[in-house]
């Protein structure tokens, strides 16, 4: 993985961006901590934000121009927030005088400050801080030019009087009554190492560098009126304060420019989304100044612009509290630890990847390319957690596997011959389908494996509807039946070294149908041909549906109105979204669109195997969509509907209100239901469609096993299979390998299958068996 | 060791041993302990408690999973 890229992306992020009050700024003064503490009604930290940005904080806080509230976002809502009068009111309330310091000692230099106004001030106070011998030399016979116009105008006497005072206190010599002019500045510039000129007007119009107030390469720095051109406070104060900067790089020999290019004014990334935002109207002060509480109802009318797009709209990032561009450093980090523990791992396998935050940044980053990419380095490098994944891509091989896998052509004429008869013949369009059999593939209809776990029942009544539906008017092209996994587990779990297992037979089988057309009921297994098999050309179920018409079932038209939870799969297929409305319409629903829906589909929380990795994160999914809408939701995604309903939240899949099959309660298949339910599937469909009998698996055990609701869920939520139990009993009966509890008469066994050991409590009567408790473990006990 | 002892009544069904304590070695991925666990003295199957398994096992692999 390219770190260094990644880490290129993470820097376009604009969350932490300034709001434009901040850039436009000159000494961009924390705007959003300032009003927070005003909100707050910490008067005192308020002034120390201020403080911490404006020199002179006391004065120029009175009496700033404040160009902030000229590019405030507000100010169109309602009225710019009022940060000049807000200033005034901390600084009234929150002022503190300045701890006493101790001077440090003044080596790193000299420098003379000709003019004692505002800027040659703040240079003086600047450079003073960084350790320099300052002098200054003022003309008349009292520092702050200026600042003096503004006495009983704004300013108190006292004010300014114990404020300047502060700067002779700090030990920076004063030479009042001391003109200095461009005859005599040489004999400055040879005393001292450098010259900071802020007199307002002088003789000579030197040029000035625009970013370090430098003339030429010489050791005289401008600030003050005489750089700004105009009379403003706040650029005057901050030329002061860019020189004093300046100076300290240019007496040290450091670059004079770099990293400098956000100094003064700069325009920001930023640009906040003011979609959801209602006007509000300054707050009207009542006296001179806003009291306390008018002071925190405007400050509360503050936006605290920042782009939050991303988390906002996900669960996910919410849970961690992080946004793109401390994702990615965490990233980063958790991606060149050599020793020590990868903090980040818990959070790199609970993102969905669904793609939403790509969708809502303003920037186009997307966390969902980052979160594979992640994953795949973990996986390469041997640090994905091995159990975070395990179970899903246990449950793929499964899939793979000739329990469920299946590939068969259109049963043929020939095979067929028993159906061509009247009346079947007259009134089934399966039937007619058949006897329209050319022989060659034109579609090969995939409903998935999750979707065979949960609607088995509809899979093969669905297959004929296909043969019927298409052979009527595309006599030419046959439809088979695949039963298999896409391989969408591995894509999420980074395990590119399983994606072949999938992709290759899948390939294969196509190019020997001689390349069909693949109707997908499934938007992962979508998503999975257009990332790993472009070549093949696919349609969607609900397509088909649209266009060659629904089954011909007992439809009782629904009268409600239902919400949409889109698969987030299919965000960018539109035709996925039309077909769906458009048969929801034919049904007699009518449809509540969400704010999150089509494009902007949130995830249900399956999607990146989240449930398996972090099941509390995915249910963070699921209650986040259930709070949407107080409809019940209809998906079109095995996986939603089995997150949702298992959330509480009635949902039904498209096929549920196609076939009428709407359960009352809702009730999901468990994990090992859904092994068992494709296993039977393969069987009927055999059986039933293509007349084969197959191989019966039946168990080689003689004993029946008896599971309370309880142990089930546990069962669950520890991701055992009955199975997997079945497996271990069978093993105490023959070994006799377990503990016995004399006082319960409870059994407790266990086997290691592959990388797992399952343990089990049980009780025996005769051949039935009790189960009382399953858990199981990863590491492994040395018994000698 | 309290939850341990509070198991002494499970016995090995197959020695019709009582359990005894002694020190057993587990190992997960980089990592390879010694720890005191109940087991038959005689056929050494060691027993290992849902709270064990859940608890601090599983705490433990998660951490070494993270390494």
């Amino acid at each position: 993985m390219d770190l260094d890229k990644l880490l290129e992306i993470g820097s376009q992020c604009i969350h932490l961006e300034p709001p434009t009050c901040v850039a436009s700024c000159p000494v961009h003064m924390d705007v959003i901590a300032f009003v927070g503490e005003i909100e707050k009604g910490d008067f005192s930290k308020a002034y120390k934000v201020l403080e911490n940005k404006i020199p002179f904080a006391r004065l120029i806080g009175k009496i700033c121009d404040h160009p902030c509230e000229n590019s405030c976002v507000r100010k169109t809502l309602g009225g710019s927030i009022r940060i000049d009068e807000l200033e005034k009111t901390v600084i009234d309330l929150g002022y503190t005088p300045p701890k006493k310091s101790f001077p440090l000692p003044k080596t790193k230099g000299n420098v003379a400050i000709v003019g004692g106004g505002l800027s040659g001030c703040v240079a003086a106070v600047e450079l003073d801080k960084k350790g320099y011998s300052v002098s200054i030399y003022e003309k008349t016979n009292r520092l702050g030019g200026s600042l003096w116009e503004y006495e009983g105008k704004g300013l108190e006497t006292q004010a300014i009087e114990e404020e300047l005072s502060m700067i002779e206190k700090k030990g920076i010599t004063v030479f009042y009554d001391t003109e200095v002019s461009e005859e005599n500045l040489h004999s400055y510039k040879e005393q001292y190492d450098a010259l900071y000129l802020g007199t307002g007007v002088w003789s000579k119009d030197y040029t000035i560098n625009p970013q370090s107030f430098q003339v030429e390469d010489s050791p005289l720095f401008i600030g003050g009126k005489l750089q700004t051109k105009n009379n403003s406070i706040i650029f005057s104060a901050s030329s002061g304060k860019r020189a004093a900067v300046s100076i300290d790089r240019y007496i040290n020999k450091t670059s004079m420019l770099a990293s400098r290019e956000r100094e003064g004014i700069f325009e920001t990334k930023l640009d906040f989304n003011i979609k959801n935002v209602t006007p509000l109207r300054s707050v009207e002060k009542t006296s001179l100044m806003y009291s306390e509480n008018e002071a925190k109802e405007e400050a509360n009318r503050c936006l605290k612009c920042q782009c939050n797009e991303c988390i906002d709209a996900c669960v996910h990032m919410q849970r961690f509290n992080i946004t793109p561009d401390s994702y990615i450093r965490t990233i980063n980090q958790n991606e060149r630890i050599i020793l020590g523990t990868h903090h980040a791992n818990a959070m790199i396998n609970a993102c969905t990847q669904c793609g939403l935050c790509k969708e809502v940044c303003p920037v186009d980053i997307g966390m969902k390319e980052i979160i594979h990419m992640t994953r795949e380095s973990m996986v390469e490098r041997g640090k994905m957690p091995p159990s975070a994944h395990d179970f899903a891509l246990k449950d793929m091989q499964f899939s793979h596997s000739d329990y469920f896998s299946l590939v068969r052509k259109q049963p043929s004429k020939e095979a067929s011959k028993d159906l061509f008869y009247y009346p079947v013949i007259a009134f089934s369009a399966y039937a007619r389908g058949l006897y329209k059999g050319s022989g060659k593939t034109g579609y090969l209809f995939y409903p998935g494996c999750q979707l065979s776990s949960t609607h088995t029942e509809h899979i093969g009544d669905i297959y004929k509807h296909l043969v019927g539906a298409i052979k009527d008017k595309d006599a030419d092209n046959d439809v088979g039946l695949y039963l298999g996994c896409c391989g969408a587990p591995a894509d999420w779990a980074g395990r590119l070294d399983l994606m072949p297992d999938s992709i290759e037979k899948i390939r294969k089988t196509w190019e020997e149908m001689e390349e069909p057309t693949f109707i997908l009921a499934c938007s992962s297994c979508a998503a999975t041909f257009e990332k790993y098999l472009p070549m093949i050309k696919t349609i969607s179920l609900w397509e088909v549906f649209e266009k060659y018409g629904l089954p011909e079932t007992d439809i009782k038209k629904g009268k409600r109105e239902l919400c949409i939870h889109d698969a987030c799969a299919t965000r960018h297929d539109n035709k996925v979204h039309e077909s769906i409305r458009g048969i929801v319409k034919t049904l007699g629903y009518s449809v509540e669109e969400l704010e999150f829906s089509k494009e902007k589909a949130k995830c249900c929380g399956y999607g990146g195997l989240v449930s398996y990795a972090n099941p509390e994160q995915a249910c963070d999914f699921v209650s986040d969509r259930k709070q949407e809408s107080e409809h019940d939701v209809l998906v079109y995604c095995a996986m939603c509907k089995d997150m949702l309903v298992k959330g509480n939240k009635r949902a039904y899949h498209i096929l549920d209100l196609i076939y009428g099959t709407e359960q009352d309660p809702q009730k999901m298949p468990t994990l090992s239901e859904r092994q068992n339910n494709r296993k039977h599937l393969k069987q009927t469909l055999l059986k039933e469609i293509w007349k084969e009998e197959t191989m019966r698996t039946d168990t080689t055990y003689d004993f029946t096993l008896h599971i309370s609701d309880e142990v089930v869920r546990l069962m669950e939520k520890r991701f055992i299979l009955v199975s997997e139990l079945e497996k271990v009993i069978e093993n105490a009966q023959k070994t006799k390998e377990r503990f016995l509890n004399p006082q319960t008469s409870e059994y407790l066994t266990h086997l290691r299958i592959q990388n797992v050991t399952y343990w089990v409590k049980y009780e025996e009567k005769d051949s039935d068996i009790f189960i009382k408790d399953a858990y199981t473990h990863r590491m492994e006990v040395v018994e000698n | 060791m309290e939850n341990q002892l509070k198991q002494t009544h499970w016995m090995c069904d197959k020695c019709q041993e009582a359990l005894v304590l002694e020190k057993v070695k587990v190992r997960y991925l980089e990592g390879n302990f010694e720890v005191e666990l109940l087991k038959c003295p005689t056929c050494k199957m060691v027993f290992i408690s849902d709270e064990l398994a859940m608890g601090k096992m599983l705490e433990v692999e998660k951490g070494l999973e993270d390494k």
